[in-house]
């Protein structure tokens, strides 16, 4: 098809270049007030304002925004390993037996496509306002991806390998833990992909309805008062953090799944 | 064999109805110790006959569906244009390329507060990032959909002289339909899950507002009755477009 | 009787599976260090008679023996090697955590692993390549590792389904030539399926044919021919032999009768 070999610098160029064009987009559109300053801060503004959230500025910050930014990463962190922590212990118990799943696949399936989010409400009615809700919201809500997938993954071991495991008489135990398993870790590494994005989102959210100090409630608040320099500061950390967490996490996938690739 | 088919037809209920028997059985009990946070099953069915009944239900499913439905609509327009012309050039594509991985992470929740200093509350502040939402994930798809395009295919099309627009619509969309439709169907979640996550958080409209509201007026059979009817929604649009997706790919000639 | 005739024993194994007779009656020995083809066209039953003597499968009548027991569960003494080598080999485990995998099946120690592996990755020729995944070696050094995998185990017996039928030419004939010095060496008793007779009969000591769809009351074993060519033996010459010749006529008259 086309010339494949022109990977390298010139294409990075190119795609940095239309980037710059967006951000000039962006800065033409607010310093000239094609869109107001209200909804479109200028670019300068929000990086001031990032500059002095940051507490990068040289003493006039306020540092808030880092703080902000530890309270929801840490809340995304810990909730997204405690989901993965049960979502594969239970999955892998739901997965191993057909007999488990005939019984309760279809249970999982309903829950499947509720959104997150949609728990805060009971769970403000059971545990009150305070960080613990959150945090149960965002581990419970990010652990159905992960145990959908375990579930999956168990349950789809290639028929030879099985037949292999019978030949060698492996016990039981050895046959989860050395085929199960590895045999499920790409299912579970993509649940585990899609439980960080859903706990980044359950936390942000979380934050917002209980008013639970972190990035969340800070550009909401940001909002309300007509900050927007300080809003569009908050949006740009949230999707740094979305952008590195995803990153790190693809790094990781790619160490542990290199058997998969010639 | 007729006992065989009933207990299958049967068997994917028997474990949910334990649950909700158990969860009626604990709810009653806290309620009669005086907790106000739990009710049981039964009584969120009153509640919710009673939401039906009184046109609630409908209104606020409607909005919702609607909402998630017009902005699904604006980011899958978007998105697949977008994903046709990125797929198609690859000099685009590579273009694009960090531009797209700059903006894709940035979660939808995370606007909410921008919809709703340049919108207001209501329909197109749910919609915009209903739109946000299901953009990115169909212009990835589509992108690579159109990659994936047996390049004989195109191949072909140079060779008979078509014109791009004749290309596009006779040869690159006929081709890209039943991935489409797989995209459509993610979409679709999508949408939903966005939209009542938004209604959660800031709409004073639709399911989730609905929600958030049984639950602060103490209403905890309301709340669950609203709990229980998102799941049935949800399920319910995820398993139709699921069957579209699969009669589309059947008539489309995809092997299963 | 002569204890090492009475090594496997099959005793009117006849197998039905989804309600057709996949194999009738059929009754053979196989001595302790023999090699022994199994041949057939499609449909005669020929892996499912191997799988049923692993004790994958069980039989619908009659049964296998191995040194006097009956054979009804797979045993780590029974190896076998499966012609789709990419599935039966773990792809996220390099060959050298392949083979150990039947090693670690057997209990032994972690201590005494590593030479075992290592003499038998050298037996197969695989030594250099212990550190690869499945999916960066070719087709034949993927079955090289299955049947070091197999070796692993130090069986008592080796079956072998179709084990060189994903191969190009010219890789199966260096892997027979290969599997035929492995078995002088280890002294292994072999059951092989193929479909290929010149295979079967390069390599083996006695070759069994079997009929497909033999009809009722008529056995699914058709004919057993000794091969009385000497080992060891080449794929220049051997196939020169006037018995290989010989033996080659016969058994393709036969087969091209089966197919009237």
């Amino acid at each position: 098809m086309n010339d494949q070999s022109r990977v390298g610098p010139m294409n990075w160029l190119g795609s940095f270049a239309v980037l710059c064009a967006l951000v000039a987009l962006w800065w033409m559109a607010s310093n000239a007030g094609w869109v107001s300053r209200v909804f479109l801060p200028t670019p300068q503004a929000t990086f001031a304002s990032l500059l002095d959230g940051l507490n990068l500025s040289g003493g006039s910050g306020n540092g808030e925004l880092l703080a902000f930014t530890q309270a929801t990463v840490g809340r995304m962190v810990q909730g997204w390993l405690l989901a993965s922590l049960f979502g594969v212990l239970l999955g892998a118990a739901i997965g191993v037996s057909p007999a488990v799943r005939a019984w309760v696949q279809p249970t999982l399936e309903f829950i499947r496509p509720l959104p997150a989010s949609a728990l805060l409400p009971l769970a403000i009615s059971i545990f009150g306002l305070n960080p613990g809700m959150v945090l149960f919201v965002v581990a419970f809500g990010a652990m159905w991806p992960v145990l959908l997938a375990t579930v999956h993954g168990f349950a789809a071991v290639e028929p030879r390998l099985s037949e292999v495991a019978r030949c060698l008489q492996m016990s039981r135990a050895a046959f989860v833990w050395k085929m199960g398993l590895p045999n499920a870790m790409p299912d579970i590494l993509a649940g585990m992909r899609l439980a960080l994005t859903i706990a980044l989102i359950v936390a942000v959210v979380g934050e917002m309805i209980a008013s639970q100090s972190g990035l969340g409630q800070a550009i909401l608040l940001a909002a309300r008062a007509f900050r927007a320099s300080d809003l569009f500061a908050g949006i740009v950390l949230l999707g740094l953090i979305g952008f590195v967490s995803n990153a790190l996490l693809a790094l990781a996938e790619k160490r542990l799944l290199r058997w998969q690739q010639p | 064999m007729t006992e065989r088919g009933f207990f299958r037809w049967l068997r994917p209920w028997i474990f949910p109805a334990v649950l909700i028997a158990a969860f009626e059985w604990y709810a009653r009990r806290a309620s009669a110790l005086g907790s106000d946070a739990l009710a049981p099953p039964s009584a969120a069915a009153k509640a919710f006959a009673g939401a039906a009944l009184d046109g609630s239900l409908w209104q606020a499913t409607g909005f919702t569906l609607g909402t998630a439905a017009l902005g699904l609509l604006l980011g899958a327009v978007l998105g697949i244009a977008l994903g046709l012309v990125l797929g198609l050039s690859r000099r685009a594509a590579q273009l694009g390329s960090l531009s797209i991985e700059v903006l894709r992470p940035v979660p939808s929740v995370a606007l909410i507060p921008l919809a709703m200093l340049t919108f207001g509350f209501g329909v197109r502040m749910e919609l915009a990032i209903v739109a946000f939402a299901t953009f990115w994930p169909l212009l990835v798809l589509v992108q690579s959909a159109v990659q994936q395009i047996e390049p004989r295919l195109l191949e072909v099309s140079r060779v008979l002289g078509l014109s791009a627009r004749e290309r596009a619509f006779k040869i690159v969309l006929p081709a890209i339909v039943p991935r489409l439709f797989v995209a459509l169907r993610l979409g679709v979640a999508v949408a939903l899950v966005v939209a009542v996550t938004v209604e959660i958080a800031a709409n004073p409209n639709g399911m989730g507002y609905a929600m958030m509201i049984a639950q602060q007026s103490f209403d905890p059979a309301l709340m669950l009755a609203w709990l229980g009817w998102i799941g049935v929604v949800g399920f319910a649009v995820n398993a139709g477009m699921l069957l579209l997706q699969r009669v589309v790919a059947r008539r489309m000639g995809v092997q299963p | 009787m002569n204890a090492a005739a009475d090594f496997l024993h099959f005793d009117g194994v006849a197998i039905r599976l989804g309600g057709r007779e996949i194999l009738s009656p059929t009754s053979f020995d196989v001595a302790r260090g023999e090699f022994v083809c199994i041949v057939g066209p499609s449909g005669c039953g020929k892996t499912t008679l191997l799988r049923a003597a692993s004790g994958l499968v069980t039989a619908s009548a009659g049964e296998v023996r191995r040194n006097g027991v009956k054979m009804t569960e797979p045993s780590r003494e029974v190896a076998f090697v499966f012609q789709d080598y990419g599935r039966a080999l773990l792809p996220w485990r390099t060959v050298e955590g392949n083979v150990s995998l039947a090693l670690e099946a057997a209990g032994v120690p972690a201590s005494e692993r590593a030479p075992r592996i290592a003499d038998v990755l050298g037996k197969v020729g695989l030594g250099k390549h212990a550190q690869k995944f499945p999916v960066q070696l070719s087709g034949g050094m993927q079955q090289r590792a299955q049947i070091a995998r197999c070796l692993a185990q130090k069986p008592e017996l080796m079956m072998m389904d179709e084990p060189f039928g994903a191969l190009d030419a010219l890789t199966r004939q260096s892997l027979q030539d290969e599997l035929a010095r492995l078995v002088r060496e280890t002294g292994l008793t072999v059951l092989f399926v193929t479909h290929d007779l010149e295979e079967a009969i390069y390599l083996g000591d006695r070759v069994i044919a079997l009929q497909a769809n033999p009809g009722p009351g008529r056995p699914s074993l058709a004919r057993m021919i000794d091969v009385k060519i000497p080992r060891p033996r080449d794929q220049l010459t051997t196939k020169e032999h006037p018995e290989y010749l010989q033996l080659r006529r016969e058994l393709f008259a036969f087969i091209e009768q089966g197919h009237d």
